[in-house]
């Protein structure tokens, strides 16, 4: 156990977990979640970058000026959309056959 | 109605809800090609995850197309006959642990032995599903998204699918937020939420049919977008969880050790353990957070873990209230704390990750349901109507599921038969039976649960006073012995000081009313 964890502090790689599960990305043309980062900007809670199990939100937590939006890592779970009462942020699922595959579930 | 339609029911997703209503239908006398279901996802289930226990033998209802589901079907793991509930801090972990005879089929005297409660991956499941559903006859399609329903006398190209959902330009903060639908003329908006549904839409293509099954899960983009569920009370944070898992590989011959399961036989699945927990686990990084980003000092995230065996894997994960969601604080993050509380670690030691993911669970209870289950031509079932069950020692949702998408599909049957498929008489039909179905009697007779589930207490002092009282009452360091009653007095004390934010609730009166509220339970 790290020094962190003995205090009770805990951080998970989540990339490396996203790194387990196969996608099939669609063009950038058909990105099913769709964010108005410039509305980002007036946000005072970010509760999208704390609430998304994916990491596609980076924003004033990784020292960025502006958020920054990648839809790619989506496991299409809709926490996003609820958690963001700014009006930023256009959801949607993936067209067919695109997105997250999960082989266990 | 009376002009020929494509089908004559249309499902929109393949989970059990979808399934159940399609095999319903058939067991109405519904002609199989005349019945398609719809799914996202290519292969089918690549787009579900859950938990998963399937509690209730719901699926026996269709043995003459699923035969022997129980042993036959992949993603049906282990049978549960072995449940366990307890509360973690950091440190320690006390548990409340049942093997039950009668859970196993074979021996019991509780009536009736049966097992009723299985682990499931519902990939594997849902593809099984959809293979006995083309093998009864139903017309499946993989991969296709709907994006649109069909509307009466409205063009679909009147207005674009997105247009439902996105956020307008002008759009404030908060409840002033507004979409696009709500500056599209009067009456296409009118058509949109209260014309009748006559198919669906899927790139420019329509598809008609008599009635349309909306079986899209806990994520329903239709439910919102047609009006059975308004956008801002889609987007409430209130009784909506998200739920982070991984699959972690064992081995069957480990897990079978392990967790001292039943191998299975040629008659029997092997067995398995669940186990769902209150954690107390996110003091240090919740002040860590706060320090950061005051505005949300002193909430705690309220979360949940939840430990299951499947055959050759364990799911390990956790459901986060997302209301108690501080700022400052990864979901992710709070998985891992979980995954190293000491106890869990040691059940999935040796073991690797193979699955991450994470969905949405509706423990929508009464207040918080779409508004309506039917409209002109079309009916919502299962996780997207909200059909969930919790009440802190059971959580359920597959059963209700199913059993919403049996009540829906001889509801559907009916009507089509009368000729009339009218929101009144689908009311009539199915939104009654779904009333006095067990599922709004449980969820009724329940009803106060989410008042206990959302008690920060659970999730703050509880866990703590608990295990740390249980760690000194049963230990012997050489001094002498104190009542047990003295010892948890002493270590609410201690806990009170560590810090004031924890204290809330820790009164004798705030100690009572949580009491009151489990006789709910």
């Amino acid at each position: 156990m790290s020094e962190t964890q003995k205090i009770g502090l805990f951080k998970y790689d989540v990339k490396n977990g996203l790194g387990l599960v196969g996608y099939n990305i669609d063009d950038h043309e058909f990105a099913h979640i769709i964010v108005d980062i410039k509305k980002c900007d007036e946000c005072s809670h970010m509760m999208c970058v704390w609430g998304c199990p994916a990491q596609c939100y980076n924003f004033r937590d990784q020292g960025l000026e502006h958020m920054k939006f990648q839809y790619e890592d989506c496991v299409e779970c809709g926490t996003c959309f609820i958690l963001c009462d700014q009006g930023a942020v256009s959801w949607n699922h993936p067209r067919g056959g695109f997105g997250i595959t999960y082989s266990h579930g | 109605m009376d002009e020929e339609t494509d089908f004559d029911v249309i499902v929109i997703g393949a989970g059990f809800a979808g399934a159940a209503t399609a095999f319903q239908l058939l067991k109405e006398g519904i002609e199989g090609d005349r019945i398609l279901v719809v799914d996202r996802a290519d292969p089918i289930g690549g787009k579900n995850m859950t938990g998963g226990i399937l509690w209730g033998r719901e699926l026996d209802a269709f043995k003459e197309y699923l035969g022997n589901w129980e042993m036959d079907c992949p993603g049906i793991e282990r049978c549960i006959n072995h449940k366990k509930v307890g509360f973690l801090n950091n440190e320690d972990a006390l548990f409340i642990e049942g093997r039950f005879a009668s859970w196993d089929g074979t021996g019991g005297t509780e009536e009736p032995s049966q097992r009723s409660a299985w682990s499931v991956l519902r990939a594997k499941t849902d593809a099984w599903m959809a293979e006995k559903m083309e093998e009864a006859g139903i017309f499946v399609m993989a991969g296709v998204k709907i994006d649109q329903l069909n509307i009466d006398g409205l063009e679909h190209t009147s207005y674009d699918a997105r247009d439902l959902t996105d956020p307008s330009k002008d759009s404030g903060v908060g409840k002033a937020q507004k979409w696009k639908v709500d500056s599209l003329p009067r009456d296409v908006v009118d058509k949109i939420r209260n014309g009748t549904i006559t198919g669906i839409v899927q790139g420019g293509e329509v598809m008609t049919c008599k009635v349309v099954v909306i079986a899209e899960g806990s994520n329903s983009i239709l439910t919102r977008g047609y009006d059975f569920d308004t956008m801002l009370h889609a987007q409430s944070k209130d009784d909506m969880l998200l739920g982070i898992k991984e699959i972690i590989h064992l081995g069957k011959e480990r897990i079978d050790e392990r967790f001292n399961c039943f191998p299975g036989d040629d008659e029997r699945p092997p067995s398995g353990m669940a186990m769902e927990l209150a954690l107390s686990l996110y003091r240090e990084m919740s002040h860590e957070a706060w320090e950061k980003y005051p505005n949300t000092k002193g909430l705690y995230p309220r979360c949940g873990g939840f430990f299951y065996t499947n055959e050759e894997t364990v799911s390990c994960g956790i459901i986060v209230q997302l209301k108690s969601l501080p700022e400052g604080l990864h979901t992710y993050d709070l998985y891992q704390a979980f995954k190293a509380q000491p106890a869990i670690a040691a059940l999935i030691e040796g073991g690797e990750a193979i699955e991450y993911g994470s969905h949405l669970c509706p423990e929508y209870g009464l207040n918080r349901m779409p508004h309506r289950f039917t409209r002109d031509g079309a009916v919502v079932v299962g996780d997207a109507a909200g059909l969930v069950f919790a009440n802190g020692m059971q959580i359920q949702g597959m059963n209700y599921a199913i059993h919403s998408g049996k009540l829906a599909g001889a509801a559907i049957g009916n009507c089509i038969s009368r000729k009339d498929v009218s929101a009144k008489a689908l009311d009539a039909t199915y939104t009654k039976s779904l009333k006095a179905s067990f599922i709004f009697r449980d969820l009724k007779r329940f009803k106060s649960a989410t008042k206990f589930l959302n008690h920060p207490s659970n999730f703050t002092w509880v866990p703590e006073l608990l295990g740390k009282t249980a760690n000194r009452v049963f230990r012997e360091i050489g001094e002498e012995k104190i009542p047990a009653e003295k010892v948890m007095l002493k270590t609410r004390k201690e806990l009170r000081k560590i810090n004031k934010a924890n204290k809330k609730g820790m009164g004798f009166f705030g100690i009572m009313r949580l009491g009151l509220l489990t006789r709910k339970l």
